[in-house]
């Protein structure tokens, strides 16, 4: 059986070359031609920021249209968004058009925001870390993720997902090789709502599936 | 005393230090050139001051060199400074040649080191003529703006630009101080070495020696604002939030900071702050000297508030120093403080005279709340500001130039 290797990793995060947004308007102008990895940054790597206490919302775009353009039910439309239930970022950005060009429909201006609020678009580069920690049976995977660094979660069970088997994450494809034996442990994980969860609760909800399935 | 990424595991972690060991073997060897323009003073020469030797201590062949120029030449890059952080300044074409004359200078005593080098990061615009001046450089060049250029006063930017464009990449504080360029801009928030002279923990007695030099009274709260005489810093406006506070509560201030040697302007403004503090004998002016390090340490440390009062800034070290010293910080909301201070969390933004006051007011009143807030920054600066981040984001910087790839994920 091959071994779990536990990696870490950071983000290092650059300007996308696109302008910042202003304008309701000029947010769709963007959207629209963005890569998919600005798209995947503004919905995904937040998980990695540090945060106080819980957002309101959890992707880029919720928080600009609350905070900036002061457009609370354009914040909560964008809010909603569960970007693990699209197949593709094409179809996320597709929604997303959907969204701003209903809401330009409805008012009669662009809102715009002042100097300093624009949107800004980001990519990062995923920087990945081996750290040396091995996992051989599924009995070890709890204690170790309970011990595993907040980068370490993003990238086995978010930034798993762009990975081959696409659309899942590394521990369900690690189990795999063990069978039916540990089909139970799968579906724990595979069933956990990560679209609400900062990365430690998001730890805490493994291996709390973890032991329950195997205490 | 030159220290190790050892020391620092206490502070950072474990998996920190050893995420640098293994960015550290990868680039083992390489030659990297750090050049600015002063060797003391000033968040650039702090920075430079640690990072050189972690670097080295990773193996990597780093070494930091320092422009020598005229007071003309500093005049010169003050006015481009000042212009790209948005004042309305001319520099005339004299001007202009001095800047590029002095980096000429430069060019013919740094151009071995620095074509031979893997690395070169140049620091913010006064050496940023030498990418021209290096024909047979091999390596990449990134150039490192430390400062708030987003709105610049534009004919001065267009100078610059057609200078800085060049480089291979370059690197801003926040999004917001980046201007459009034609290679990859990376944003690296810049750190403290919590290690540090400014930063370490201090004793009790040492507290109460600095309390006592500058005659400062226990009983009675302390506001602090460390930092250059730039009016950027607004220090007039700190004597004014003080004004506005002294009506109520019998407080003291302490304005401190050093000269640069690249800023001419400093004793200007130390003047108008001497002016405007005189008669007073509860407003400390103190010019520091640039290795008095022990005492802006212990002076945040007895502060009761800290204040930042910036008009523009560009990350604003002194704020993570005051935050990293367990206190709330009052800052100007601009630039890289909006990064670090939190509403109610680390500290409050503010915009006026006006509203430092009552900032520092509600403060004074909740000590309970300043206690969780000031518990709270610490933990943040621990997070994201420290030296160790820091240093990981520009070795894996350096990794993905030289590696030449292009893929959103790198394997170390």
């Amino acid at each position: 059986m091959n071994p779990f290797v536990v990696m870490d990793c950071v983000l290092l995060t650059r300007m996308s070359g696109l302008q910042e947004a202003a304008s309701l308007r000029e947010l769709r102008e963007r959207v629209a031609v963005c890569s998919e990895n600005v798209l995947y940054h503004h919905f995904h790597e937040t998980l990695l920021r540090p945060t106080f206490d819980y957002p309101d919302y959890h992707n880029d775009f919720a928080v600009w249209a609350k905070l900036h353009l002061a457009d609370p039910l354009l914040a909560e439309r964008f809010g909603i968004i569960d970007p693990f239930s699209f197949s593709s970022l094409e179809e996320l950005r597709g929604v997303m058009l959907e969204i701003i060009d209903e809401r330009l429909n409805v008012l009669s201006i662009s809102p715009t925001v002042s100097r300093g609020s624009e949107f800004y678009f980001f990519e990062a580069d995923t920087v990945v870390f081996d750290t040396g920690d091995r996992i051989c049976s599924p009995a070890e995977l709890a204690p170790v993720v309970s011990r595993m660094s907040t980068g370490s979660i993003f990238f086995h069970f978010i930034e798993a997902h762009r990975r081959e088997p696409i659309d899942m994450d590394d521990f369900s494809a690690w189990l795999i090789q063990f069978g039916d034996e540990t089909s139970d442990l799968r579906d724990a994980l595979q069933t956990i709502d990560n679209a609400f969860l900062t990365l430690s609760e998001m730890r805490n909800e493994i291996c709390d599936r973890l032991s329950a399935q195997n205490p | 005393m030159e220290k190790s990424l050892l020391m620092y595991e206490a502070c950072a972690g474990c998996s920190a230090i050893r995420q640098l060991r293994m960015l550290g073997e990868k680039l083992s060897g390489s030659r990297v050139v750090h050049v600015n323009s002063t060797r003391e003073g000033g968040g650039v020469a702090e920075i430079l001051a640690w990072m050189v030797p972690l670097m080295r201590d990773l193996g990597i062949d780093a070494s930091w060199e320092v422009i020598r120029g005229a007071g003309d030449f500093f005049s010169v890059t003050k006015s481009i400074h000042n212009g790209l952080q948005g004042f309305p300044i001319s520099i005339s074409q004299k001007g202009w040649e001095t800047y590029h004359g002095t980096n000429e200078t430069n060019a013919e005593r740094l151009r071995s080191s620095l074509e031979d080098a893997e690395i070169v990061v140049i620091h913010d615009p006064q050496p940023a003529p030498l990418l021209n001046l290096c024909e047979g450089r091999k390596g990449k060049w990134v150039w490192r703006a430390h400062i708030d250029i987003s709105h610049p006063y534009l004919p001065v930017w267009k100078t610059l630009r057609t200078i800085v464009k060049g480089y291979d990449a370059s690197i801003f504080s926040m999004p917001q101080f980046a201007l459009p360029l034609p290679h990859p801009q990376y944003l690296v928030t810049p750190s403290i070495d919590p290690l540090s002279e400014k930063n370490c923990d201090l004793r009790p007695d040492e507290l109460e020696a600095v309390r006592a030099r500058f005659g400062l009274d226990p009983s009675r709260p302390l506001l602090v604002q460390i930092s250059r005489f730039d009016r950027f810093k607004d220090p007039l406006g700190v004597i004014d939030a003080y004004r506005l506070v002294k009506k109520v509560q019998p407080v003291q201030l302490v304005l401190a900071g050093g000269g640069a040697t690249d800023d001419p302007e400093g004793a200007e403004v130390l003047q108008e702050v001497m002016e405007a503090a005189k008669g007073d004998q509860d407003i400390h002016v103190l010019l520091l000297p640039p290795d008095a390090h022990r005492t802006v340490n212990a002076l945040q440390r007895v502060a009761d508030v800290i204040i930042q009062k910036s008009l523009r800034e560009g990350f604003g070290l002194t704020v993570t120093e005051g935050l990293w010293k367990g206190k709330p910080v009052i800052g100007g909301d601009t630039g890289g403080i909006r990064k670090q201070v939190v509403d109610y969390h680390t500290g409050f933004l503010v915009n006026t005279p006006e509203g430092a006051a009552h900032r520092i007011r509600f403060l004074l009143h909740h000590r309970e709340k300043m206690k969780v807030m000031g518990e709270k920054a610490r933990e943040f600066v621990r997070e994201n500001f420290l030296l160790t981040r820091h240093l990981r984001d520009y070795l894996i910087l350096f990794h993905a130039l030289l590696s030449g790839s292009r893929e959103p994920r790198i394997y170390v």
